[in-house]
């Protein structure tokens, strides 16, 4: 019986792969050459990267260098001590992550299954302060800091940003709880389970790949954050990566080659970090879709 | 509704709470004789000349005082620029450091009362005696943070301005001999306008093009006339001299191909690059080029003084700074008073940088000297006029537009001016109230 059922519908499919032919064929390249021009500005950083800053002064940033120059990369290296700043940084987003989805988990919790009264309006604050362009949040962020003694700590990155990662989560997770499975919970609570036990054997579980897509995405977004780690962070003992970028930057001049070869660097640590979870990533995204 | 109204109401009182628990933010001056670390901070680089010598100020620094720690830090340039006020208004900020000299940087943290008044120390250690009138200018600022009179705040290592950068190999295959007269340098750009080549780089998008046309207009101007334009103390009309004489030659020089009209879309890298790689014979632009050409150049190449003007665009460099929080003023002092002294300032000078108070003798190599003889000749003359975008804030946008305009054909001079003109006199109006 369910021989013949898997067999029928493999027919047609093996039809339609050659009537769709061409059409797939379009399609593919259409992704190559969109591949590709997402690729451009890469290729752009790796050629610039290893080139002496005259070989870019004199031939540009599209000529091919005439040595392979790796003093860029060891001087970005050495001189803003990177490995101080990738542990800053990983530190930073790594504790994101995990507290943004922490929080996120337990508002949605309340708003999407709890249902508590006036949730439209939470969570349109929550969307609000999501909004809300960092240029405004400074000078507050910055005075509430100063006065509690935070001010130039790292964790005050991770507070501020735990609460505005969450403010995305939260709004997220609320909608994809409001659509939870009643009956689902209500067979928990005909078993006796409380309101920490849902939490935890049911609601969690089910949710578990959205979130870790949610703690990839804190995690990337935290680690590419500049106006609020450049504020907050004074010191260079404390400061990220993209901050130790802009140092190379001058008042009226740049060397393009040694900021791309810190950028390289500095990309270096999330591309690896995406690569390790992209699966998680790909699973997660289709997760909603299956259904 | 009723629920979120009253949220609102929350965090409307939780925002005035914190902004006036900020306000009465403690300041505290105390006695800091006993201070045991100098926390001190610039963004130069690590090779660049006033890296350098700065590098060896910290080495003298220790030598003469054992038992305290110099906790240095490089930042980044941005970081200083944008957070400078709220850095220092914490106790997290440096004892002392470079800033960026100007009314809307230093002059604007003096008047807000977080920058230590140097002016007794500037007295008691004769940095006055070593610095030129026009190099004060931007270390002294009024109670309202304009700079050129009233306390010092800052003082400043090193000096810039605006030159002609020439390239020796196109010049010699052309037959061009260095110009000494403004008629001297049109018949030499002529002469590369017949061959085929522009003569003068140009970068429309970005402050070289403001630079040049004050650099014509200077020509025509006098001290009094900067007085006026930077330090507001008579009104200046843009239809007149000299201002509109350095617009109407402008558009003259782009009339004539001297400047291409392509380039109003240029950036100051993309003229740099094209005068490193040999493509464009010459560039009007400021001597915080000199050591990029020095390292990256393969073509021979010198300098000389824009033709004919006894005031040319320039100033003093980033300056010092010591904070009112600083915890180790007379330290922060001490340190000042040791970056003034020969040996810092010709190693500054032999880095390819422009020393305040050196000795060109003492310099090495000779284009260097070349390059520091005539910052002292302009010094010497009172002739630094400062950059054009100085006097407004948000004043270089408005100069960027105009010339991008002028270059690109799409405006005549006057109405050029009439643009520059109008935002010039609104923002002196809010400066100065009148």
């Amino acid at each position: 019986m369910t021989a013949t059922i898997t067999k029928v519908p493999i027919r047609p499919k093996v039809r339609d792969r050659h009537h769709r032919g061409l059409s797939r064929w379009v399609v593919l390249a259409g992704v190559t050459v969109g591949a590709l021009v997402m690729l451009v500005p890469f290729a752009f950083m790796l050629l610039n990267a290893f080139k002496s800053p005259g070989d870019y002064s004199s031939g540009g940033p599209l000529s091919w260098p005439t040595q392979f120059y790796t003093q860029g990369l060891r001087t970005y290296w050495s001189e803003v001590n990177f490995p101080l700043k990738l542990w800053n940084s990983t530190l930073i987003a790594g504790s994101v992550a995990v507290f943004g989805v922490i929080v996120s988990l337990l508002n949605a919790y309340a708003l999407g299954i709890g249902r508590v009264r006036g949730r439209l309006w939470i969570v349109g604050l929550f969307l609000l302060a999501n909004m809300l362009p960092q240029e405004a949040l400074i000078y507050p962020l910055y005075y509430v800091a100063k006065e509690i003694g935070l001010y130039n700590t790292r964790l005050s990155v991770i507070i501020i940003f735990t609460v505005i990662q969450s403010a995305f989560g939260t709004y997220l997770l609320a909608s994809v709880l409001g659509t939870f499975p009643r009956a689902l919970l209500e067979a928990a609570a005909l078993d006796g389970a409380g309101k920490w036990t849902v939490l935890w054997r049911v609601v969690f579980p089910n949710l578990r790949p959205t979130l870790a897509v949610l703690l990839i995405f804190f995690f990337i977004w935290t680690w590419n954050e500049f106006l609020i780690p450049l504020v907050m962070l004074i010191d260079n003992q404390t400061q990220t990566i993209p901050v130790a970028l802009a140092s190379l930057q001058g008042d009226r001049l740049m060397d393009a080659p040694t900021t791309n070869a810190g950028a390289l660097i500095s990309l270096v640590p999330a591309i690896l970090f995406f690569l390790i979870f992209q699966r998680t990533l790909a699973r997660g995204i289709t997760a909603g879709a299956e259904k | 509704m009723q629920r979120f109204r009253r949220i609102v109401a929350a965090i409307a009182l939780a925002a005035t709470a914190t902004t006036t628990v900020a306000a009465c933010g403690g300041d505290d001056s105390g006695d800091d004789s006993g201070a045991k670390t100098l926390k001190l901070w610039h963004y130069e680089g690590e090779n660049s000349a006033m890296g350098v010598g700065w590098d060896k100020a910290i080495e003298i620094f220790k030598t003469e005082h054992p038992g305290v720690e110099v906790r240095f830090e490089r930042k980044a340039f941005e970081q200083i620029q944008q957070n400078a006020g709220m850095i220092i208004n914490s106790s997290e900020g440096p004892d002392i450091m470079e800033y960026n000299k100007g009314n809307a940087t230093a002059g604007l943290l003096s008047s807000q009362g977080l920058l230590t008044d140097l002016s007794g120390e500037a007295e008691k250690r004769g940095w006055a005696g070593k610095l030129s009138p026009s190099l004060q200018t931007t270390a002294r600022y009024s109670d309202k943070g304009v700079m050129g009179s009233g306390n010092w705040f800052g003082v400043p290592n090193y000096g810039e301005y605006v030159t002609v950068y020439y390239n020796k190999d196109l010049f010699d295959r052309n037959g061009v001999t260095v110009p000494t007269t403004m008629a001297e340098l049109t018949a030499a750009m002529d002469t590369f306008v017949g061959k085929g080549i522009t003569p003068l780089g140009m970068a429309g998008a970005e402050y070289p093009a403001g630079q040049l046309f004050y650099q014509l207009a200077l020509a025509k101007a006098d001290r009094q006339f900067v007085d006026n334009y930077q330090l507001y103390k008579n009104p200046v009309d843009f239809r007149a001299d000299p201002l509109k004489y350095g617009a109407d030659t402008f558009a003259d020089w782009v009339r004539k191909g001297y400047v291409a009209k392509d380039s109003s879309s240029l950036k100051a890298e993309d003229m740099g690059t094209a005068f490193i790689a040999g493509k464009t014979p010459m560039i009007v632009s400021g001597s915080w080029w000199y050591g990029r050409f020095k390292a990256e150049m393969k073509a021979n190449w010198d300098t000389f003084l824009f033709p004919g003007n006894t005031l040319n665009a320039g100033s003093s460099g980033n300056i010092w700074v010591v904070p009112t929080n600083s915890k180790a003023k007379s330290l922060a002092y001490d340190f000042i008073d040791i970056t003034l002294r020969p040996e810092v300032q010709d190693l500054i000078g032999n880095n390819g940088g422009i020393p305040v108070a050196g000795d060109p003798a003492k310099i090495a190599d000779p284009k260097d000297r070349k390059l520091i003889e005539d910052f002292n000749t302009v010094s010497k003359q009172d002739g630094l006029a400062f950059y054009p975008d100085w006097p407004v804030p948000g004043y270089y946008d408005v100069l960027v537009g105009g010339f991008q305009a002028l270059i690109n054909g799409s405006k005549s001079p006057d109405q050029v001016l009439d643009t520059i003109a109008k935002p010039y006199a609104d923002g002196v109006k809010e400066i100065t109230g009148k």
